[in-house]
């Protein structure tokens, strides 16, 4: 074959190849284009809430052919630290992603990652489906004004729960100020039993409840101050708030184990009734379902009043989470329509029968609660305030370091006076 | 002769054109060391002089980074505690796999076995081994505080992981359960190569075993021991695993090292630029301590034989 009729055929066979390949690109057109895939990424492992998720998504599916919905999940840590800042920066970006409000959200604003949803929103009264308060300022869920996140859950990130039985058989009831907690803790340790079981390998356990005793003692301008670093920790206030920690370690309170456990192997030692109490936040509910045996009878109380002169001395810690859209979403229509679906009306009676506090009016009134999650509901509708937990408010560095004094003070490694002493020193670095 | 010379690209001077060729053929390694190697170290010692939270943009604050490491007391307390873990694994590891390595050195049945068990925990990960670990011991239901309750030893029974005085010592010994075995094999390899002709000529001398080792196998794997130890030292350095699952830093931060620090700055506080000025004063610490071990390990005579 010469070198002209071997181009030739060449020709013709490339030509031939484009028109087979347009061919069948127009047949694949013509049969019905992919469904667009949307990811969503978020740190729901299991337990009840991951069902119900699961159970939204299959309905949003069955719903809209044309959208399919890729969960990408990491645990709650690893998500936090590393697994979502790897993907915000990433060159494909989830969809949707999960996050708290505060300063993380805030972050996220300011940093581009986030899409501002006030114009959907607005549509069609979409943000008046939600609670009015979730949109307070001090809730953490707009940035200048603007709305970043769709609020997805109100958790109550540390009450007490408590055994019914070991309670009872000790002659104790939900204890209404913090004597009568400190009585109800020389009871049980009197009795050999250990009153409250944290598993304070992370420093938030304890740290998140210390945080709360401190709201309670301190005066909100300190508090909010000291947080900022403007002012130092080491004042009469936090030492009063430490203070009150160190009488619970004289009294016996805590696990012996309570500087090396981890905060799920502490819950589990609470589910298997070694412990009496145990400070944690409202997610110990989906938890219970799920790892608790069926005759396991606990209940659950607010930090006890302390300072009646205190403006927040009814305050329940917590924080929103939410899903937000990403900025560069290549379907931010697609992120917004699962969004709508999640948080319609008998989508979230199904989120709130899942164990979890629903930010959608009428959901908590409309689902079947149980006993737990209606009771968490109730002290979240009857709180003075919401004091948020300081690491989703102030600098996380600030916040540990906060955790890790408690941690010394709670395990008798320094007085409460020393170990704000320590935080002060430790923290002026940060500045 | 001159065209023997001319063996480059083009005429020119002598050798010229041998050093563009040359040049062309390191090009590529060159370009993938810089891009891997020398950008990144560029861009560590940019971003360890920033305040940057691995998410917005870096602000230049200059050295402050290193000063506030020198002030913070559980930076230079995890020094103080990796240093005590590296005495620790030479203890537990190279010097248990030194003993093990000469006690099972044997072609008898059975020896091999034991030595293959001896070497298996190297073979499980890091983080499997510290998760088994903790569950071992645990306080309340761990098999350590069990077995001396079903001695009659309840009085014995610690939260292993969770004081001050104990929780380093475990880390200490599960690294020697996990690695011990891995120096054993080292030390076996170079403990073959000794002529037995050596042995039996002490015997016949009247040495006793205890001599023997002392006389001829020690001094025979003294190069073994120093690149043992270097490992050592610098894979103690490095150590992360371990801590992260069994103890976090915890508790007080008496298990804090290096790097688990780092992490926690970087990664837990969103402190990425500390954490990186921290990741430099390491990477210097480390390569000055691995300079003047190899500047001694190199004075060291190795015996000839």
């Amino acid at each position: 074959m010469g070198l002209r009729a071997g181009l030739r055929s060449l020709a013709i066979g490339l030509i031939a190849g484009a028109a087979f390949g347009a061919a069948a690109l127009a047949f694949g057109q013509g049969a019905g284009a992919e469904p667009v895939e949307i990811r969503i990424t978020h740190s729901i492992t299991g337990g009840t809430q991951k069902d119900a998720l699961d159970g939204i998504i299959a309905d949003f599916e069955k719903a809209n052919p044309d959208i399919k919905v890729k969960q990408v999940v990491f645990d709650d840590d690893q998500y936090s630290d590393t697994g979502l800042i790897t993907q915000l920066k990433s060159s494909t970006p989830p969809d949707i992603y999960f996050q708290w409000a505060g300063f993380p959200m805030q972050r996220d604003a300011k940093e581009g990652f986030a899409k501002d949803i006030s114009a959907e929103m607005d549509a069609g009264g979409w943000k008046d489906s939600f609670l009015p308060s979730v949109w307070s300022p001090s809730m953490g869920m707009l940035y200048e004004g603007h709305p970043y996140l769709v609020p997805m859950t109100l958790d109550i990130t540390n009450v007490i729960w408590f055994n019914k039985k070991t309670f009872a058989e000790n002659g104790l009831k939900e204890p209404a100020t913090w004597d009568d907690f400190m009585a109800a803790v020389k009871i049980l340790a009197a009795k050999g039993e250990t009153p409250i079981v944290i598993g304070n390998q992370e420093l938030w356990p304890l740290g998140n409840w210390a945080s709360h005793i401190a709201s309670r003692v301190v005066e909100p301008a300190h508090y909010d101050a000291a947080f900022k670093l403007q002012e130092p920790f080491n004042q009469p206030g936090f030492e009063k708030a430490l203070t009150l920690i160190d009488d619970l370690r004289k009294a016996g309170a805590f696990n012996k184990d309570i500087a090396g456990l981890g905060a799920d192997p502490a819950m589990s030692t609470f589910f298997q009734e070694a412990a009496a109490m145990h400070p944690i936040g409202s997610w110990l509910v989906p938890s219970a379902n799920e790892m608790a045996e069926k005759d396991f009878d606990y209940g659950v109380f607010n930090t006890p009043l302390i300072d009646p002169a205190n403006p927040t001395k009814d305050s329940v810690i917590g924080t929103a989470t939410g899903f937000a859209v990403h900025a560069k979403s290549a379907y931010p229509k697609e992120a917004i329509a699962f969004l709508k679906f999640f948080t319609q009306l008998d989508n979230q009676v199904k989120w709130a029968e899942a164990g979890s506090f629903s930010p959608v009016k009428g959901a908590m009134d409309k689902a079947k609660l149980d006993d737990k999650t209606k009771q968490m509901a109730d002290m979240l509708s009857n709180a003075g305030s919401l004091v948020p937990p300081p690491d989703t408010t102030y600098p996380v560095a600030v916040a540990e370091s906060y955790y890790q004094a408690a941690a010394y003070v709670a395990g008798g490694e320094k007085s409460p006076k020393d170990a704000l002493v320590w935080l002060d020193d430790h923290v002026k670095g940060m500045k | 002769m001159r065209a023997a010379r001319n063996n480059g690209l083009g005429g020119g001077r002598p050798g010229e054109g041998a050093g563009i060729a040359n040049l062309l053929f390191v090009i590529p390694a060159l370009t993938l060391y810089a891009l891997f190697v020398l950008w990144p170290l560029a861009a560590s010692l940019y971003y360890s002089l920033t305040d940057w939270d691995g998410i917005g943009q870096p602000r230049w604050v200059g050295l402050a980074n290193f000063a506030r490491a020198f002030d913070d007391d559980i930076h230079l307390a995890s020094y103080l505690h990796v240093t005590l873990y590296i005495l620790g694994t030479l203890v537990f590891e190279v010097s248990f796999g030194l003993v093990m390595a000469v006690l099972l050195n044997s072609d008898r049945p059975g020896f091999a076995l034991l030595r293959g068990l001896f070497f298996s925990p190297v073979v499980l990960s890091m983080s499997a081994a510290g998760v088994l670990w903790t569950f071992v011991f645990d306080y309340r239901t761990g098999l350590v505080n069990a077995m001396l309750k079903g001695m009659g030893l309840s009085d014995w029974a610690q939260p292993w992981l969770s004081q001050p005085a104990t929780a380093l010592l475990c880390v200490m010994l599960v690294s020697g359960w996990k690695f011990a075995g891995f120096y054993m094999i080292l030390f076996f390899a170079a403990l073959r190569r000794i002529p037995r002709s050596l042995y039996e000529a002490a015997t016949l001398e009247g040495a006793g075993p205890l001599r023997q080792f002392f006389s001829i196998t020690l001094p025979l794997l003294k190069q073994n021991i120093l690149i043992c130890g270097l490992l050592a030292v610098t894979g103690g350095f490095a150590g992360f695993d371990l801590f992260f699952t069994m103890t976090n830093g915890q508790p007080y931060n008496t298990t804090e090292v290096p790097v688990t620090w780092i992490v926690k700055m970087g990664f837990d506080s969103d402190q990425l630029g500390y954490g990186i000025a921290l990741t430099v004063i390491l990477t210097v610490v480390v390569s000055l301590i691995s300079l003047l071990y190899l500047r001694f390990a190199e004075r060291s005579h190795a015996v000839e034989y």
